[in-house]
């Protein structure tokens, strides 16, 4: 065993792992506010994705398109919560589960119809040309999705906590009928919640694309991966899931290399099924306590 | 500022409140009072949209507010320091003030600047809250927590509070303090409809006074009528 071989793994493999992580965060966020999540949601980082090549191809440039791609995710966002989430909240019922699965599927096929079956590239500007970094190759387009990651959930952390709209967020996450009675709208913080989900996706599918290619399956694996990491993490663990994400990662690329790229979606399976079976609550989860 | 006429309330088809009919005038501290499970916390949870009344009327400063959701009745300018509490337990205790106020402030930005003339009073009120504004709510005492709670309603600068039971699970002397704070309001102007187990104290501060029993109103008038009131006397005070 070669230990360059071994970091070079972990380095690339936990790359991808904090676009799982970054996945996981939009589950985080609206599951704060609604206890509720998207099982559609990697078709919205798909959609995202297409939608942005779309954008490129007709002759926006790419730094427009970033903001173009990550508007139109919040707005798939929004679609879903008004279209799915809220028939189902409104009920007090857990319809949202089914709901979101049927919108994910209407928006597969709705991205078969228009970009058709096959993976297209993703033009990138940023440099895939390997650097040389104590001994392990890594891209300046890897860097990116590193950088990518962290700036989102950096602008949506500093929302959260420096703006009055962010910290009625988390008031809506801690206690919601005490938020309403301050005059903060429930159903609008879920909305909300929404298309912060949305666009941290769209965000996914921007930064992965180009590694990836695009294509109606493109997130087909990437979502699962997300569950296994909010899932281990918990949902309510806040910055957990990206150090599980960064672990889940490594462990993939590991496990590909060692054992044989068949292997690669183990790690996730097995993790998912350890948390589920010894700590629902997730690895950063707090546990739940009834007050009585 | 508060009228409310024939209010019928309950929780799924089990109903709780048969027609309850109160006023508070401006100004007033009004007291409800009454036995565990009368419906003093239902009444509280009707007015403030947390229920939809299934009938009756609520007005608040003569409008009508029976109907509306909880978040709008609080934009109207009513503020419901819950029972239990209920602070943000998360959020620092500033924070918890803030959103007390956010009806009134801008969502974004400049919102501290703004909310800084409020803060100031609320923490002449409640030199402990200034002590401890960086802390999370969850950490406070209970007697904090409900200083808080009442701290975050006057951060609305509200037309009517309502306090639900105050005093709940607090040391004797911590609810001689609540029941001071109480009294400091009132000489503010504030006007309060306050629930209490404690009837007796809530009667000292009290200007008017309902007695519910079974999800009615069964005796009201000033303290004083109440204290010479052989059933209520009986019932309450004793």
């Amino acid at each position: 065993m070669n230990i360059e071989i071994i970091a070079q793994m972990v380095v690339s493999g936990a790359l991808m792992g904090l676009v799982y992580a970054l996945i996981a965060y939009g589950f985080q966020l609206t599951y704060a506010t609604s206890k509720s999540i998207n099982f559609g949601q990697g078709e919205l980082v798909m959609l995202s994705a297409f939608f942005s090549l779309t954008l490129l191809n007709i002759g926006v440039p790419y730094w427009l398109m970033v903001p173009g791609g990550l508007l139109f995710g919040a707005a798939l966002g929004l679609l879903v919560e008004r279209a799915g989430v809220r028939l189902a909240l409104q009920q007090k019922s857990e319809g949202w589960i089914l709901l979101t699965i049927i919108l994910g599927l209407l928006g597969f096929s709705s991205a078969e119809n228009i970009w058709g079956r096959d993976d297209r590239p993703f033009p990138t500007p940023i440099s895939s040309d390997a650097l040389h970094v104590f001994g392990i190759n890594i891209t300046p387009l890897e860097i990116s999705v590193a950088i990518g990651v962290f700036a989102i959930m950096g602008l949506v952390e500093l929302f959260k906590r420096n703006t009055l709209l962010g910290k009625a967020f988390e008031a809506v996450s801690a206690d919601r009928d005490a938020a309403e009675l301050m005059g903060i709208s429930a159903t609008r913080t879920i909305m909300l919640s929404y298309g912060l989900s949305g666009m941290v996706a769209a965000m996914a599918g921007i930064l992965i694309s180009p590694i990836t290619t695009v294509g109606p399956t493109m997130a087909s694996a990437l979502i699962l991966k997300a569950f296994a990491v909010a899932v281990v993490a918990g949902l309510d663990s806040g910055f957990g899931v990206v150090l599980v994400g960064i672990v889940l990662g490594a462990l993939e690329s590991l496990t590909s290399f060692y054992i044989g790229s068949g292997w690669r979606e183990a790690p996730g399976l097995v993790l998912l099924i350890l948390a589920l079976a010894v700590r629902p609550n997730g690895v950063f989860g707090k546990a739940t306590i009834r007050k009585v | 500022m508060l009228k409310v006429e024939n209010l019928h309330a309950g929780y799924g088809s089990s109903e709780v409140l048969n027609g309850v009919s109160l006023h508070v005038k401006p100004g007033q501290v009004v007291a409800l009072i009454g036995a565990n499970g009368a419906g003093k916390t239902t009444t509280m949870r009707a007015i403030s949209g947390m229920i939809r009344p299934t009938s009756g009327s609520v007005l608040l400063d003569g409008k009508a507010a029976q109907g509306m959701g909880a978040a709008r009745i609080a934009r109207i300018g009513l503020a419901h320091a819950p029972e239990g509490r209920k602070v943000f337990g998360p959020l620092s205790v500033e924070d918890n003030l803030l959103l007390g106020a956010f009806s009134r402030l801008p969502h974004f930005f400049g919102f501290h600047r703004k909310a800084e003339e409020e803060l100031q009073r609320v923490y002449e009120l409640f030199p402990r809250l200034l002590e401890r504004r960086g802390q999370a709510a969850g950490t406070l005492s209970g007697g904090e927590q409900q200083m808080l709670a009442i701290a975050r309603a006057l951060m609305a600068k509200p037309k009517v509070i309502l306090l639900d039971e105050p005093s709940m699970g607090l040391a004797p002397v911590i609810v001689q303090e609540v029941f001071n704070i109480i009294r400091r309001l009132k000489d503010a102007g504030i006007t309060l409809l306050l629930v209490e187990q404690f009837a007796k104290s809530a009667l000292e501060v009290a200007d008017y006074a309902y007695v519910m029993e079974h999800g009615q109103i069964a005796v009201e008038g000033t303290p004083a009528e109440l204290n010479k009131n052989d059933r209520v006397l009986a019932a309450y005070l004793g």
